[in-house]
C-alpha cells in the first residue's frame, strides 16, 4: 500500500476525505508518475511507469515533499505542450485575481459598515439622506394656494395614563407650504405629579412622508404636577411636494393622532379600582 | 396600530421634530396668546391662512419667555407677515 499513501498526499490537507477514499490506480498513476521518471520522452515511459505502479513497486527516487508535482500536460506534442503550459499559468493568474475581487468585495460590504457611519457624521446628514428638511427649505418654501387640505386632530391617552388629554381643535385647514400652529390640552386631574410621553401618527401612511414637525411635544417627558392643566402646540407644515406627487391627488384629508404614555420612572402606577 | 394582519403594510415610521420639543408652559404665560388665536380659529371656521397673525404672536410670546428657542421668523415660515408689518409701518 505504499505506492498510494505517498508523502506528497499529506500536503493536501483539505481533501482530507482522500485518506478514506483512495483514489482509483489511473490517476493516481498520473500523480506518482513524474516521480517514477525524471524526464519526459513520450508514451513508452508512461506505460512502464504504469506497470511498476500496478506491481506495488515502491518508487526509489527521491521525493522531495516540498516541490509540487508539476501537471502533466495533457498533450504528448512538445510544440503545444509550451502553449498548454502557458494556458496553465494564465488560468492561474485570471483564477488568483478573480478570488481576489472577489475577496475584496466581501471585504468591501463589511467595511462599508463604519464607513457611511463615518460619512454620515462628518456631512452632519444623521441617517437621513434626504436633504431638504432643513430650516432653509421653510424659509424659501410657498405655499402652494390651490389645495386646501383639511387635518383633523385625534388624541389617545394609554389606559394606564390618568391625564385628560384632547384636542383644542378638530380639524383646521392648511395649505401645503404653509406652517400652522395646533393646540392639545392636557389635565393632570390626580394628586401626584406624572410624567408622560407620546408618539404621533399620520393617517393616510403615504402623506405622513410629507407631514413635517417643526416642534411639538412628543418623544420627550412631559410632567403634569397635580390639577395642572397645559396647552401643548404642534407646530407643523405640509411639504409643497405634496401637491406635485400624483400619489397624493385624492389625498384631502390627513389625521394627525397622539397618543400618550406614562413614563415609569420609580413611579407607582394605580390599578383601577384599587383606591 | 399593533393589530394583527399587519404585516405586509408599511409601516407608519415618526420623525422627531426638526427643532425639537415644545416646553411645557406651566405658567400659563403665552395663555392670552393661544386663546387669541383659537377666538380667531373658530371666527374663520379653522381656516388657517387667515390666522398665522396670531400665530406668529404666540411663538413670539414663547420666544421672549424662553420657552421657545429664538429664531428668525423667517426660518419659521412667517416671512411674508414680516414683509406686510415692515410696508405697513414704512407707509405710516
Amino acid at each position: 500500500m505504499g505506492g498510494l499513501w505517498h508523502p506528497e498526499w499529506r500536503r493536501l490537507a483539505f481533501c482530507s476525505w482522500r485518506w478514506s477514499h483512495p483514489e482509483s490506480p489511473a490517476r493516481a498513476a498520473e500523480r506518482v508518475q513524474p516521480f517514477l521518471r525524471p524526464g519526459r520522452n513520450g508514451t513508452g515511459r508512461a506505460e512502464r511507469g504504469l506497470t511498476r505502479l500496478g506491481t506495488w513497486e515502491r518508487p526509489g527516487l527521491a521525493r522531495d515533499p516540498a516541490v509540487q508535482p508539476p501537471r502533466r500536460p495533457k498533450s504528448t506534442n512538445p510544440f503545444t505542450r509550451a502553449q498548454e503550459e502557458d494556458w496553465r499559468r494564465r488560468n492561474k493568474t485570471v483564477l488568483t485575481y478573480v478570488a481576489a475581487a472577489a475577496v475584496g468585495m466581501l471585504g468591501a460590504s463589511y467595511a462599508a459598515v463604519p464607513f457611511y457611519r463615518l460619512y454620515c457624521q462628518i456631512t452632519g446628514l444623521g441617517g437621513s439622506a434626504v436633504a431638504g428638511h432643513a430650516s432653509d427649505q421653510i424659509e424659501n418654501m410657498v405655499p402652494v394656494k390651490d389645495r386646501i387640505i383639511k387635518v383633523t386632530f385625534n388624541a389617545d391617552v394609554h389606559a394606564s395614563l390618568q391625564w385628560n388629554f384632547r384636542p383644542q381643535q378638530t380639524e383646521i385647514y392648511v395649505v401645503p407650504g404653509e406652517t400652522a400652529l395646533a393646540f392639545y390640552k392636557a389635565k393632570n386631574p390626580s394628586d401626584k405629579p406624572i410624567i408622560g410621553i407620546s408618539t404621533y401618527n399620520v393617517v393616510p401612511f403615504e402623506a405622513g412622508q410629507y407631514f413635517n414637525k417643526i416642534q411639538c411635544f412628543c418623544f420627550e417627558e412631559q410632567r403634569l404636577n397635580p390639577q395642572e392643566e397645559v396647552d401643548m402646540p404642534v407646530f407643523f407644515y405640509i411639504d409643497p411636494e405634496f401637491a406635485e406627487d400624483p400619489r397624493m391627488v385624492n389625498v384631502d384629508l390627513i389625521t394627525l393622532s397622539y397618543t400618550f404614555f406614562e413614563a415609569k420612572e420609580g413611579h407607582k402606577l394605580s390599578l383601577p379600582g384599587y383606591k | 396600530m399593533s393589530t394583527a394582519m399587519n404585516f405586509g403594510t408599511k409601516n407608519f415610521q415618526p420623525r422627531p421634530p426638526d427643532k425639537g420639543s415644545f416646553p411645557l408652559d406651566h405658567f400659563g404665560e403665552c395663555k392670552s396668546f393661544k386663546e387669541k388665536f383659537m377666538k380667531c380659529l373658530r371666527d374663520n371656521n379653522f381656516e388657517n391662512a387667515l390666522c398665522r397673525n396670531e400665530s406668529k404672536e404666540y411663538l413670539e410670546c414663547r420666544m421672549e419667555r424662553q420657552l421657545m428657542a429664538q429664531e428668525p421668523l423667517e426660518k419659521l415660515g412667517f416671512g411674508d407677515l414680516i414683509d406686510g408689518k415692515a410696508e405697513a409701518k414704512n407707509k405710516f
